[in-house]
């Protein structure tokens, strides 16, 4: 994929602070003629319809909603599960649905939140979920849905996983949603399908603006019942857009031309992160996708050190002042390029300002299964909320 | 601040058995498509939402700037932004996917603290097409004041209805007003009454001014005069403008800040879209000035349908003409819908009324055909009937 020239004459910066940052290319716009200029409110686009129904057969679900944002596709989801307060939603306590969407479920659905840090490594078990089942019908707010992320910060959630807590869900009459923002990276990296994924879940987000490429939208997918609910509290949420067959056509051309390139990105994130490893810095998390969260400390210098040389060659970083820990995440529209100088700025900081550091004799604190590392806190990798 | 004051309002003693419109719209997925000769060009007078994006609004499209605008970095997005709000006398504005959005987040931003209400005229949009929304994102009640003139609420009409606080009430804390409503222009002076009302009052004027430009282009108020009137406007896009997607919402900083809170918690924060924004700036500037002409169009197809004996229930204004077939017989499902199907016009409407909405991309051959379909759909209804006396003429001076 060529690089993406801003059209405002500047100089191109690769912002690697999110996959959000993937921007439409020249190419998309004249794909935008040939799309259908129906009004969606009525549910006459036919390319809104076709893209819905490409999605919902994908996930191996009746149908689909395009949403405006991942926010809304979410929170709509979740509301089709919720009707009846008092009620909760049990979820990963770093779950974007519960700290970065404005506290969408007590507004949408006026559900309290079990948030639950998994016991043991990166994702929720069965037995996390089982242990943390609200079912107190006198004075507590019951559990109604069990809200699953992956990838969760770039991490995978194993199938077999998926599947325990499944059993779990099942037996204890709950449904089951899942935020797969980046369910695409997770697909991608494990050879899982889609489908296998989407039929395990009852209500399942699928974001179209991040990885995969597109200016705008998300996707929700359920039931034919709860996609038309769905449909109705899309108007009330005002994401009733009119003529939005050009977006959903250029998604589905993304879909296409994006996602398959997944796997590249993926193998440039574990080149970068092996390369910065090397340097001594060290990986919060393990890198299963296209992110990775650093952590200068072993090195000395503060993530602001690299930032502001990594500025200089147009690279876009985020960096909390007095920092050490950041999150990099890349996208189809970063360059190998852009990584070997990525790296390269890297080694001659670490070599110019860097304390020395024994790398081989340095302990990995990644666990790459469930092993006993704790999570630490990330907040510091997410300096205004960004997703 | 609890008082018990008797204060005269005007509940709604109508005789009119239906208030509210409903056109029951149907939500379900399996849209049947219409029955129209493929290949000729359809006509939709069901709404000026139709309005269609052109091969060159996507070249306008590809010259935006592609910027995030969840994180507030988009050029495109910044200028039609400054543009409105300057045009309109606010400080600021914010792009939103939809009418309802800005509607919704322009009342939710002033109703912070229930129990609280608005009060608004009883066909308003606010009140009637957004789902609810008040109810839902603002845990507010609503005062519906049925108009006397048929045409607009006035001050008078407004003070009787506004609810004081007490221990039972949801007291009003905003007024919200819709111009045009139904293709009816608002008169500027009838609104500066009713701000000042509002404003004396502490209370917070919204309007729902989503065919605010066609009030401005048929009035020749500036919008900015508008603007003094409200503590925010919500200004549509998608419309008679001509963008395919899109509202904003003024107001002041502090007001746009929290509604751009708001707008995320809605769901409404999405990303690269300069090229919609630069798109929806380029229409204001080319589309809306073609409104007199569509307006004139509008008087011009109520002429001739008058003449063949069809009723108007309000007078024309702007863009809109809003038929009454009591008088010449024709139930509008039965009798009127499917002859212009077949003609290539698509109307919408239920028993005796009908809701025809003119904008730019309709022209001249469209009306007179839709002319021509009434024109038969009489003729055949007479052909099949024998004369039937004149219907009663009864004075409802309320809604449709």
């Amino acid at each position: 994929m060529s690089p993406v020239i801003d059209n405002a004459a500047r100089e191109h910066v690769y912002d690697l602070t999110s996959d959000t940052a993937t921007q439409p290319t020249d190419e998309m716009f004249d794909l935008m003629k040939t799309a259908s200029r129906g009004d969606d409110v009525f549910t006459a686009d036919d390319d809104s319809n076709d893209l819905e129904a490409f999605m919902a057969n994908m996930l191996g679900q009746e149908a689909a909603l395009f949403c405006t944002s991942g926010t809304q596709s979410n929170q709509i989801g979740l509301r089709t599960l919720l009707n009846q307060p008092p009620h909760s939603v049990l979820c990963d306590a770093r779950a974007h649905i519960f700290v970065h969407e404005c506290g969408g479920l007590s507004y949408h659905s006026q559900a309290s939140v079990t948030p639950v840090m998994p016991k043991k490594g990166l994702y929720l078990t069965a037995e996390d979920v089982e242990a943390n089942i609200n079912k107190d019908t006198l004075t507590g707010a019951v559990t109604r849905v069990v809200a699953l992320e992956n990838t969760l910060n770039g991490t995978i959630m194993p199938i077999e996983e998926i599947r325990r807590i499944r059993a779990v869900c099942d037996k204890h009459g709950l449904y089951l949603h899942l935020d797969g923002a980046r369910l695409w990276n997770a697909s991608a990296a494990t050879g899982v399908s889609m489908s296998e994924y989407g039929k395990l879940f009852d209500s399942i987000s699928v974001c179209l603006s991040k990885g995969a490429g597109a200016p705008i939208g998300s996707i929700i997918a359920s039931t034919k019942d709860r996609i038309r609910h769905a449909r109705h509290l899309r108007k009330l949420m005002g994401g009733g857009w009119r003529q939005a067959g050009f977006l959903a056509k250029i998604a589905r051309h993304c879909i296409e031309t994006a996602v398959p390139t997944m796997p590249e990105t993926h193998k440039l994130a574990t080149r970068l992160a092996n390369h910065l490893q090397s340097l001594g810095i060290r990986l919060v998390l393990p890198c299963h996708t296209n992110m990775l969260f650093i952590d200068t400390a072993p090195t000395g210098l503060t993530v602001e050190d690299f930032a502001v040389e990594l500025k200089k060659k147009n690279i876009k970083i985020t960096a909390t002042p007095g920092s050490t820990i950041s999150r990099v995440v890349l996208h189809y529209q970063v360059t190998p390029e852009v990584i070997e100088q990525f790296m390269d700025v890297a080694t001659s900081v670490v070599k110019l300002h860097g304390k020395p550091v024994n790398t081989t004799s340095m302990e990995t604190d990644v666990k790459e299964d469930n092993g006993n590392s704790t999570i630490e806190p990330l907040t510091a990798a997410y300096p205004s909320g960004k997703n | 601040m609890l008082v018990r004051r008797s204060i005269a309002r005007s509940f709604s003693t109508s005789s009119a058995t239906r208030l509210y419109i409903q056109n029951n719209l149907n939500n379900d997925q399996t849209h049947p498509s219409l029955q129209t000769n493929p290949g000729a060009k359809v006509y939709d007078f069901r709404s000026d939402t139709v309005t269609a994006p052109t091969d060159e609004m996507f070249e306008i499209m590809k010259a935006a700037s592609r910027g995030d605008d969840v994180f507030q970095e988009d050029r495109s997005v910044k200028e039609l932004e400054e543009y409105v709000a300057n045009l309109c006398g606010h400080e600021a504005a914010l792009f939103c996917a939809s009418g309802t959005m800005t509607n919704q987040l322009g009342l939710r931003t002033h109703l912070s603290n229930p129990p609280h209400s608005v009060v608004c005229d009883a066909r308003s949009h606010v009140f009637l097409w957004e789902a609810g929304g008040i109810a839902f994102h603002s845990r507010a009640s609503v005062s519906p004041v049925i108009c006397r003139n048929g045409i607009h609420v006035t001050a008078e009409e407004i003070e009787g209805n506004l609810i004081e606080a007490d221990i039972h009430t949801a007291p009003t804390r905003v007024v919200s007003l819709e111009n045009t409503l139904s293709g009816l222009v608002m008169p500027i002076d009838e609104i500066r009454k009713i701000s000042e009302l509002a404003r004396s009052r502490g209370l917070a004027m919204h309007l729902d001014g989503a065919r605010l430009w066609n009030a401005h282009m048929q009035s020749g108020v500036p919008m900015h005069e508008y603007g003094a009137q409200f503590d925010s406007m919500s200004l549509c896009l998608s419309k008679g403008v001509g963008a395919p997607v899109g509202s904003i919402l003024v107001g002041n900083h502090g007001f746009i800040d929290r509604a751009r809170h708001l707008r995320k918690l809605f769901g409404g924060g999405w990303r690269q879209v300069g090229p919609l924004a630069a798109v929806a700036k380029h229409c204001i500037e080319h589309v809306v000035p073609t409104m007199p002409e569509t307006h004139k169009l509008a008087k011009y197809l109520a002429d001739q349908l008058t003449s063949l004996g069809v009723q108007l229930q309000v007078p024309v204004h702007t863009n809109m003409v809003l038929i009454d077939t009591t008088s010449v017989g024709l139930d509008v499902q039965k009798d009127l819908i499917p002859t212009l199907l077949s003609k290539n016009i698509v109307i919408g409407g239920q028993r005796n009324k009908s809701r025809i909405v003119l904008h730019h991309q309709v022209d001249r051959k469209g009306v007179d055909t839709l002319i021509e379909g009434v024109r038969e759909a009489i003729a055949t209804h007479q052909a099949n009937e024998p004369s039937e006396p004149p219907a009663q003429q009864q004075a409802i001076a309320s809604a449709y």
